[in-house]
């Protein structure tokens, strides 16, 4: 639109006006540049989320070579399909079996391995989440819709300041009859938290 | 108590937006940029991280508490931003 002065913007709140005064300072000191928030901003937005974390499930499914190796060192075993970085430097991948079902939760904050899942959802931020998986899990879970059956042991796993976990989900029946790119498109964000079955 | 969270708090379906606001956005992208330009890895910001959030009320939005973290570790650092 090209009428600047027709519009009312909402008062900024404090919390906003900070993040302006910290933006505006650091780039005072030649510490950052705008640019190279943006592109940062842009990265995980667009480029790192669950669809990684997906390509990875897809491959262990037809592959069990890497399937064991993913199990033994998650860190090194989605390195080699080119993901990594900040928050992936201790990734363990929990296994679903038809006798254990992992789901994970950071009781403190968010930790969460971005590398293969992106940024955490806003629930899994939340005090909600964070307080009750660990007291409750098959009460939250019934809240997402997932029934963990009785006979099946529950582990709920608190990532810690060191460690991010990625769930291994149960696979499809069929598996055999699928390409990787089909098995990875089941694979959601929820499945790999846990939270999903 | 635990039961008395709403459970409204916990959506039961995908595919919502990373960052709800455009100031959470860049208030995540000034973090992980003054980090990479201070040679500093995430654990430096996320101790304080979970010290903000369990200083603050429970109900406190997570991006607020993330700011509030920012703050604290720039003000490590020596670094102080002008008001407000």
């Amino acid at each position: 639109m090209s009428d600047s002065h027709g519009h009312h913007p909402k008062p900024k709140t404090p919390t906003q006006q900070r993040v302006e005064a910290i933006e505006a300072l650091l780039v005072e000191r030649g510490l950052i540049t705008s640019d190279v928030v943006d592109a940062i901003v842009e990265t995980y937005e667009h480029d790192v989320g669950p669809m990684n974390g997906a390509r990875v499930v897809a491959k262990a499914r037809v592959d069990p070579e890497y399937r064991a190796r993913l199990l033994e060192d998650g860190t090194s075993a989605v390195g080699e399909l080119g993901f990594g970085g900040a928050e992936g430097e201790h990734l363990v991948v929990l296994e679903n079996t038809e006798d254990v079902h992992h789901v994970v939760v950071c009781t403190l904050c968010s930790c969460y391995p971005w590398p293969v899942l992106g940024l955490p959802p806003h629930w899994y931020k939340s005090f909600a989440y964070r307080s009750r998986m660990v007291r409750e899990p098959r009460a939250v879970l019934a809240e997402f819709g997932t029934t963990v059956p009785d006979d099946v042991e529950m582990q709920v796993w608190d990532s810690s300041a060191e460690v991010r976990y990625m769930v291994l989900p149960l696979a499809p029946d069929d598996v055999a009859g699928r390409s990787e790119d089909e098995l990875a498109g089941l694979v959601t964000r929820d499945h790999m938290i846990g939270v999903v079955r | 108590m635990i039961a008395d969270q709403p459970p409204e708090d916990i959506p039961r379906s995908n595919g919502e937006l990373v960052f709800e606001a455009p100031w959470e956005s860049r208030a995540f992208g000034l973090t992980a940029a003054y980090l990479e330009a201070s040679g500093q890895d995430w654990a430096a910001y996320r101790a304080h991280l979970m010290a903000a959030i369990a200083d603050l009320p429970d109900a406190t939005p997570y991006y607020e508490a993330w700011v509030v973290a920012l703050d604290r570790l720039l003000a490590t650092d020596g670094l102080a931003a002008r008001g407000p």
